[in-house]
């Protein structure tokens, strides 16, 4: 028995009815060689890296099968052959990759849009923007509030300019001497 | 009397030592002494891959990432893997 799996991207459009069409197709074809179907999984709505048929968004799909030895190749080229003719208008880009026997079944991967909707806000609170926040009716409310208390640091760095300036007028009257 | 002898050294003198210095320090390889971290080398796990690529998109030279030529060989593999997935870039410019 060797294990594989295929990962497909679909369009942004894809219907969860047309995402069960593809897993029930799937399953019959392995069924039909005596093989398992161990996962489906939608991984989500991801922004792509470059335009694929003019989609700047795609929808990854994630599946693993296991098969005898002996029918591998007539299962792959069949699978391959409904990507091609069935869902050729859905699926625009497809991957098949062998397991290994001992390795395991974890893997990692990227985050999609779904599972974390970013609003602006939230990206410029990531990436340390946090002066181009626009300024909601709470945040004013909160301003005016500590404007009393704020403009008596003022005065004291005020204060504190003044000395300094004291100070370097001193130093320069010392350097003249 | 005896004359103090001062001993100058050029400042392209010094920089020249340094540099043979710094070179004497060989970078190592992340994944050869960390077998964990070596079965995380995927296709899918973009996370690790976009590290060992530039600002452009292109593959980093062993010479920089510190990868053994079977490590750097597995990487580069499964980069262009993930670039035919159109999980990385081929080039990373604005669309």
């Amino acid at each position: 028995m060797c294990k594989y799996e295929i990962l497909f991207l679909a369009t942004p459009e894809i219907t969860k009815d047309e995402s069960e069409g593809i897993k029930s197709s799937f399953s019959k074809i392995i069924r039909s060689h005596k093989g398992d179907m161990l996962s489906f999984e939608r991984w989500g709505k991801y922004r792509l890296a470059y335009p694929v048929k003019k989609n700047e968004y795609g929808v990854y799909f994630l599946t693993r099968f296991e098969v005898e030895n002996e029918v591998k190749n007539t299962l792959i080229a069949d699978l391959k052959e409904a990507f091609v003719f069935k869902f050729n208008n859905v699926v625009m880009k497809n991957h098949f990759e062998r397991l290994g026997s001992k390795g395991p079944l974890e893997y990692k991967r990227p985050e999609s849009l779904e599972d974390n909707p970013q609003d602006v806000d939230t990206f410029l609170k990531k990436n340390e923007m946090e002066g181009l926040l626009k300024k909601g009716p709470v945040r004013k409310a909160a301003e005016s509030q500590d404007l009393p208390e704020q403009d008596a640091p003022v005065e004291k760095e005020v204060l504190d300019d003044n000395n300094d300036n004291q100070e370097t007028e001193n130093y320069d009257e010392k350097n003249k001497a | 009397m005896t004359k103090k002898i001062k001993l100058k050294i050029s400042a392209r003198l010094l920089k020249k030592k340094l540099r043979r210095k710094s070179a004497s320090s060989k970078k190592q390889c992340r994944f050869t002494n960390n077998p964990e971290l070596a079965q995380d080398i995927d296709y899918k796990n973009v996370d690790l891959l976009s590290k060992f690529l530039t600002e452009r998109g292109k593959i980093l030279p062993s010479r920089i990432s510190g990868n053994s030529s079977k490590y750097q060989r597995l990487v580069s593999r499964e980069i262009k893997k993930a670039r035919i997935m159109a999980l990385l870039p081929f080039c990373a410019t604005e669309y």
